[in-house]
């Protein structure tokens, strides 16, 4: 049977409200003392390839990341910074063994990412919306 | 281009470095540890061993009978003294066949000060041993994750004198520029190259009693493009290294200089699942001061891929690559090259070609496997150490190989 076209206009309506809350069922996440309250896209991305190594006022910025194959590092990495988990891990690649940077530090569960960045001054890592409490400073990315 | 034939001059420059660097990596600890960053310090390491089984020739080891003669071990320190200054090296075993024993030696050694970062610059110097910054690759070509292959194209990262561009004590200055669009990057170094047995080998086509070392100063650099989004990167790279052969009364040949040029242009397009890359090198090889018949080789060796790589899952990616290499660019067939050595060198020992076929499985994000094989027609990418007769060696022969690396 062909479907009428109002329930077909409200599928769509339906999927666009499923693909907005993917994106924004995570954020990235900060150390509560971070001055910064949004991150440009580009500065963003270069954080989390380590590429800048301070804050503006050169405190140094501490990236706590997830496992490579961790469906929320994947998430982040697609959704928030536009990148593939594979072009992040290329990054770092070259830097560590080129000797001109060092990855991030890696963690093994949310509740370890929030703890760490919640302890750690100058850190970013990202956690699921669920996840967030008030140990940790919500950063938005324009 | 200035080349400084005085090795005294040579001399003087890297004790300069040499000082420096001292200076460096004893003053900037106490720095970091009075400005409270203390706890920086990386250690990483990986272990890769392959095997590799042709139907003819010698390729890393006995081949012919399946060869576990390759393997690399190496690891790494850094240290991040404040959040711009970071010391690091890497010590690395490599076992190639005839090639390379496994000794340990130093793969680098740096210090790498970032002067100035913000969102929109970046810019400082390296001070050390620099692997260079050649074709999208060599910074880290021997480390198996890094690569795209078990081997990398030995027409453009030739295994056979691999030393010969592989690193250079030496100083860099780099700076990288951000914007929404990519980044541009800038690399450039100058020092004194790494040479090692293999690239005299490969140059005069034996181990004399004499030495073929480097001579005057060695310079490199690379200038990149990448965009935003990782998506297209595209770098031009470029080297010259100065050898000079110093003989002794038993070498069949007088003293001599060698001039290597390099120059290369690299591509790739990455999309979520597949990418393409694509590089092309030319290296002009000159000699002097030997008389004949060697310095009549001159010649512009060129060599090119295009790979091809889908990603199945997200663990399991299949690879396809086409490559061709040549000794010379207007002698493909390598018939006049042929006649030179009196027809002691068949043509097919001037040129490269190959078809290969991979699959790499990420077992987990720390330890891979990978399977390959290869198609080839040519023995230009074999090392004369391998293989010393050429004219035993076979025009057409296929590899099989396989590799497993770990690393933390």
């Amino acid at each position: 049977m062909r479907p009428s076209f109002l329930p077909r206009r409200r599928w769509w309506l339906l999927f666009l409200l499923c693909v907005s809350i993917a994106r924004a069922d995570q954020a990235l996440v900060a150390h509560p003392e971070v001055v910064k309250r949004e991150l440009s896209l580009n500065t963003a991305r270069l954080m989390f390839s380590m590429q800048m190594p301070q804050w503006p006022n050169g405190a140094p910025v501490r990236v706590f990341v997830l496992p490579d194959d961790h469906q929320r590092h994947r998430d982040f990495a697609k959704n928030l910074l536009n990148l593939y988990p594979r072009q992040l891990r290329r990054v770092w690649d070259r830097q560590l063994y080129s000797g001109t940077g060092q990855p991030p530090e890696t963690v093994s569960s949310e509740a370890e990412m929030r703890q760490k960045v919640a302890a750690t001054p100058g850190a970013v890592g990202y956690l699921s919306r669920e996840e967030i409490d008030d140990s940790v400073q919500v950063l938005s990315i324009r | 281009m200035i080349r400084f034939k005085s090795s005294v001059f040579v001399e003087r420059v890297m004790r300069r470095i040499r000082v420096i660097a001292a200076a460096l990596l004893c003053a900037l600890p106490l720095e970091g540890v009075a400005a409270g960053f203390g706890n920086d310090l990386q250690i990483h390491g990986f272990v890769t061993q392959g095997y590799v089984n042709t139907s003819d020739n010698n390729f890393f080891g006995d081949s012919e009978d399946g060869s576990f003669d390759f393997t690399e071990i190496g690891v790494n320190a850094s240290y991040k003294v404040t959040p711009s200054i970071l010391v690091s090296g890497q010590v690395l075993s490599r076992r190639a066949g005839e090639m390379d024993d496994g000794a340990p030696s130093i793969d680098f050694a740096l210090v790498d000060w970032n002067v100035f970062s913000d969102e929109h610059l970046a810019w400082g110097f390296k001070i050390g041993r620099v692997k260079n910054p050649l074709g999208l690759y060599n910074d880290t070509r021997d480390v198996a994750f890094t690569r795209p292959s078990i081997f990398l194209p030995e027409q453009i990262y030739f295994d056979r004198v691999r030393d010969l561009l592989h690193s250079s004590d030496s100083v860099h200055v780099y700076a990288r520029r951000y914007s929404d669009f990519g980044t541009w990057d800038f690399d450039f170094g100058v020092g004194v190259g790494t040479v090692d047995k293999n690239v005299e080998i490969a140059f005069l086509s034996r181990d004399f009693g004499g030495e073929l070392d480097t001579d005057g100063l060695a310079y490199v650099g690379r200038i990149g493009f990448e965009t935003a989004d990782g998506v297209w990167r595209f770098a031009l790279s470029g080297a010259h290294v100065g050898l000079a052969f110093d003989g002794v009364a038993t070498d069949p040949l007088g003293d001599g200089d060698i001039e290597v040029g390099f120059l290369a242009a690299s591509a790739q397009y990455n999309a979520e699942r597949w990418s393409l890359t694509a590089e092309y090198i030319e290296e002009p090889v000159e000699f002097s001061d030997f008389g004949t018949p060697l310095d009549v080789n001159d010649a512009t060796a060129q060599g090119y891929y295009l790979q091809g790589s889908y990603l199945l899952r997200n663990d399991l990616e299949l690879l396809v690559r086409y490559a061709e290499g040549f000794a010379e660019k207007d002698d493909r067939s390598g018939a006049e090259r042929s006649a030179l050595t009196g027809g002691r060198a068949p043509r097919h020992s001037f040129f490269g070609k190959d078809w290969m076929l991979g699959v790499r499985w990420d077992v987990t994000p720390s330890f891979m496997l990978r399977a390959e094989y290869q198609w080839n027609t040519g023995t230009r990418n074999l090392s004369l150490r391998e293989n010393p007769n050429p004219m035993a060696a076979e025009k057409d022969w296929e590899m099989f190989s396989l590799l497993g690396s770990y690393r933390f």
